[in-house]
């Protein structure tokens, strides 16, 4: 059954929601530093606030049985919460949580207007693909350094921490002139930060080879509109697959039959290998649409 | 089973905010850090993790170094107050000077570099490869360099110059966390013994609070507002009137 494509007003709600807790904290610490009262949740730090934090720290945590400067013990908590979520349903804190990915988004809307079809595909394939793996360099550095000088040399380049933390003479130049290239760079590219260079993002994307919930697409009633392609924030070729496993997957949904896929029940994430039995009918239904929507190319 | 929106919602909801309660409940979930400095293998602090939210006091507890040695080593105020003066607070203290890799900031990496060298303790910083004329000369002054660290150090140094020109002579300075400038301003970090060193009387701190002052007066104002459930913006304003 083909239906019109739905706004994911869900994933949004929750983007606001967390974009605006950050905020929260960030606030709170600004009174805190001025004496004020912290508003509702107190005044922890933006490090306190953030799993990947937990992740720069797990060497020290198990040889010395401390964290490293400035990383609480809620980072850690938060890590091995995020990586139950993870495992389950791929890296959701990158496409629903994550606020300086919510960000990254938000100006690409604006980029999306500017540039329309061209958005999100000025970079050529062949220099995209292997910037992919950046991220993945980007990660061991952090990791190996930080357990290497116990310090948090992640925050001397961190555009969230930037970001959020804009008004504090912590923040350093360097950070300030990712955040400013990756706000920048968001109005060409969808979620720059995420794509290349988020070492969180590398870490939580290897999940997507294993996690219990996949995004599958049924081959026989795809009608190879090429609409999940087209969708996709991270340009992940998902109408050729079978089952999505691409290590850039953010479990933003948008792919899906919820949202973007015309066909009921050909991109869905499902929890069990799906035995339907009334696949027949719908490799009709697919072919009968197939034959009166053409496909259009990426 | 075909997972919506609605369902990584849920997941979410469950999965985060379900495990924070639960780890709050375990006492697993703490924002705030222990300040305890790990230690070496040698079962001493590491100076590595001496970090600019210790206040000279800690440094003393850990270290075995005296707030005094940092203070006259670094010419900061002889009534600067060990419990309340962060290592941090030293870039607000001192200007910034030029060196030859670059700006550099009097901070908590450098009195690292000084820990090191008057307990003995073993730190290479990657980052201070100059010291102040004074720091270095208080050094010597106490038997505390090598002669190889001594002809080091002492090609290897700046003159420590204060931000706030008065900050040796005015009667009271802000960075000693009370400040005056139109009447008394209460920080964040303003202990209960600060406010009665102001001149503070029991009356009216019962009359401003509705609490009378606790035996332990180090403890932070703010806390103890906060503990007893007021509103400390509006409270500590009131003192001022």
């Amino acid at each position: 059954m083909i239906k019109n494509q739905k706004k994911d007003l869900i994933r949004l709600a929750v983007q606001i929601c967390f974009f605006a807790l950050i905020i929260l904290v960030s606030l709170n610490q600004w009174r805190s530093e001025q004496g004020l009262t912290p508003l509702l949740i107190g005044s922890p730090s933006l490090h306190a606030v953030c799993p990947f934090g937990g992740v720069v720290t797990i060497y020290t945590y198990f040889t010395e049985g401390a964290f490293i400067q400035k990383i609480h013990q809620s980072s850690f908590t938060l890590m091995w919460l995020i990586f139950s979520l993870t495992l389950l349903l791929g890296p959701v804190f990158c496409g629903w949580v994550c606020p300086f990915g919510t960000v990254e988004e938000f100006i690409g809307k604006i980029g999306r207007k500017i540039f329309k079809k061209r958005y999100n595909n000025f970079i050529p394939s062949v220099i995209d693909k292997p910037l992919r793996y950046l991220r993945y360099i980007i990660l061991m550095l952090v990791v190996v350094n930080t357990a290497i000088s116990g310090k948090l040399l992640f925050s001397n380049f961190d555009p969230y921490f930037a970001l959020f933390k804009i008004w504090s003479s912590e923040v350093t130049r360097l950070s300030l002139l990712v955040l400013g290239l990756t706000l920048i760079g968001s109005l060409f590219v969808e979620r720059p930060w995420c794509k290349y260079l988020c070492p969180y993002g590398a870490l939580l994307g290897i999940f997507n080879f294993f996690r219990i919930v996949k995004l599958k697409r049924n081959e026989k009633t795809c009608i190879n509109c090429k609409k999940c392609d087209r969708v996709c924030p991270m340009n992940i070729d998902i109408s050729t697959s079978k089952t999505v496993t691409d290590h850039q997957c953010i479990s933003c949904l948008l792919c899906t039959d919820e949202i973007a896929c015309p066909v009921s029940n050909s991109l869905s994430f499902s929890l069990l290998e799906r035995k339907n039995p009334t696949e027949n009918s719908e490799t009709d239904s697919g072919a009968k649409i197939k034959e009166s929507i053409s496909g259009g190319g990426k | 089973m075909k997972i919506k929106s609605i369902h990584i919602l849920l997941a979410i909801i469950i999965i985060i905010g379900g495990g924070i309660l639960l780890a709050s409940e375990l006492d697993l979930y703490n924002t705030t850090r222990v300040k305890s400095p790990r230690k070496t293998a040698e079962g001493i602090y590491d100076v590595i993790d001496m970090r600019g939210s210790h206040t000279l006091e800690e440094i003393e507890k850990y270290y075995q170094l005296s707030a005094s040695s940092v203070i006259e080593a670094f010419g900061l105020r002889p009534e600067t107050n060990p419990n309340l003066f962060q290592l941090k607070d030293m870039k607000e203290i001192f200007t910034p000077v030029e060196l030859e890799e670059g700006e550099y900031i009097v901070e908590t990496d450098t009195v690292k570099v000084f820990t090191s060298l008057y307990l003995k303790i073993p730190y290479v910083s990657d980052e201070t490869f100059y010291l102040p004329e004074k720091t270095v000369n208080y050094l010597i002054e106490n038997d505390k360099l090598t002669g190889e660290e001594k002809e080091y150090w002492q090609g290897h140094t700046f003159k420590l110059e204060y931000l706030d020109s008065k900050y040796l002579t005015a009667s009271e300075f802000s960075k000693i966390v009370v400040e005056e400038a139109e009447g008394l301003i209460v920080t964040g970090r303003t202990t209960i013994q600060e406010l009665l060193d102001y001149g503070i009387t029991e009356e009216k701190f019962e009359e401003v609070t509705g609490f009378k002052i606790p035996d332990k007066k180090l403890v932070s104002f703010r806390d103890f507002i906060i503990d007893k459930g007021l509103e400390f913006g509006e409270v500590k304003d009131k003192f001022a009137e």
